[in-house]
């Protein structure tokens, strides 16, 4: 494909890969209700877990606008899922960066790649967000759905103000060793079977 | 009875219950407002002859509701309670959403739906990529059942305890069959002409009927209950 615009095989791509993501995201979800340090430990457990199908996504960009509407996407399934609305913009936000990096590698330099996935999994933390904007009243609303007070104390214990930026360090963190794992795999398998 | 609603109608059930579940219900009238726009995503679920996910949803959903108001107490110690009242919280807490958005995936067919986010004048990347999404969660479940009984035929279960050799036994080839399936799925898109320059046409025709206004209706009026106990109650 010559041509700079998107066409449906694109799509089609963009949309099978966001339903693996959200599947992974979804299933690691589950886990965090055991104890709220597992829901500050998605910064790591997803952007690895991810980084497989991630990786196999980024063999097959080759135009801008790909991974923003991928993020773009994520935004409107997590909104449905019940995520709320306040992270939307910084999932767009760190898409479109996202793109914009690996744009600049022209969706061929592996390096441009890690960094590229690693601002991407920045995503998850935009989840963190009606934590730590709204914390008083979001505090309240868990207690009266039916939280146990000492979930809650753990809850605003590990994710608050002082803690974003760590995790938001870790999830770049881990995004990029996430990539760099993934790439291993991709080539493992994928290449070998001629797949990518 | 069978009910047959415009997708546009069923988008519009999603966003409003995703509004919902953001909020807390602490009143019975909340409760019970609550608890009739989940029932009613069952109900339709009925109709449209999905007995199987209508019943599971209903076992599901009933168990953690008697478990969160009659069982579980917030002073109770211990790991289990702990795991079993953040399990049945967020079940109560988003379930309205989940069941929601299923009925909308399994009772719309992709052709409906286009043609809904055509005359909503959605841009043509979101509502394709949208649409495969939709189509691809339940793919995603059969692949995955499939991976798993080839996994039991070669008596690999849980990967030697190797939890990295966990993920990548069930993520490989489940992202080797969804990227041919992706592949067949492009096909056959062209074929049907998706991507082309021209304005598509459907063989579906799209009519808001007295049930669709009415449930739209309800919905709304559901999430002003809320939104008024929230800001101004």
């Amino acid at each position: 494909m010559n041509n700079n615009k998107l066409c449906a095989k694109d799509f089609i791509t963009i949309g099978i890969f966001t339903a693996i993501l959200i599947v992974v995201e979804f299933l690691c979800g589950l886990l965090g209700y055991i104890h709220p340090y597992i829901v500050a430990s998605y910064v790591v457990m997803i952007p690895l877990v991810g980084a497989i199908p991630m990786m196999l996504f980024y063999t097959k960009v080759e135009k801008f606008g790909m991974i923003s509407l991928m993020s773009v996407l994520i935004a409107i399934i997590m909104f449905v899922l019940g995520m709320g609305y306040l992270g939307a913009p910084l999932i767009v936000a760190a898409g479109v960066i996202a793109d914009l990096i690996a744009k600049f590698g022209k969706y061929k330099s592996f390096k441009k790649t890690i960094l590229s996935n690693g601002v991407f999994s920045l995503w998850i933390c935009a989840n963190y967000f009606p934590v730590i904007v709204t914390a008083d009243s979001y505090r309240q609303d868990l207690i009266d759905e039916g939280y146990s007070t000492e979930y809650c104390d753990n809850l605003f214990g590990a994710i608050n103000g002082k803690t974003i930026a760590v995790l938001l360090i870790l999830c770049f963190v881990f995004g990029c060793i996430g990539a760099v794992v993934g790439k291993k795999a991709v080539k493992k398998h994928f290449e070998k079977a001629g797949i990518v | 009875m069978r009910m047959k609603l415009d997708p546009r109608t069923k988008l519009y059930m999603v966003l409003m219950v995703s509004m919902v579940v953001l909020m807390p219900a602490a009143t019975s009238l909340l409760w019970s407002v609550r608890l009739l726009i989940t029932l009613f995503p069952i109900i339709l679920l009925i109709s449209g002859k999905r007995y199987k996910s209508a019943v599971r949803f209903l076992i599901f959903y009933g168990i953690a509701l008697v478990l969160t108001f009659f069982v579980l107490k917030k002073e109770m110690q211990g790991i289990l309670a702990a795991v079993l009242i953040g399990y049945c919280g967020i079940v109560v807490q988003f379930a309205p959403a989940i069941i929601t958005a299923w009925y909308c995936v399994r009772t719309t067919k992709i052709d409906e739906f286009m043609s809904a986010m055509q005359k909503m004048h959605m841009p043509d990347g979101i509502a394709i990529s949208l649409a495969v999404v939709m189509r691809f969660f339940p793919t995603i479940k059969e692949e995955y059942g499939s991976i798993k009984d080839a996994m039991k035929m070669r008596g690999i279960s849980f990967g030697g305890g190797n939890a990295l050799k966990m993920v990548e036994y069930r993520m490989i080839p489940l992202l080797f069959s969804c990227v041919n399936i992706g592949d067949e799925l492009s096909a056959a898109a062209i074929t049907r002409g998706l991507g082309g320059n021209v304005k598509r046409t459907s063989v579906v025709e799209l009519k808001l009927r007295l049930w669709d206004i009415l449930l739209m209706v309800l919905f709304t009026a559901a999430l002003g209950v809320f939104v008024y106990n929230k800001y101004f109650g």
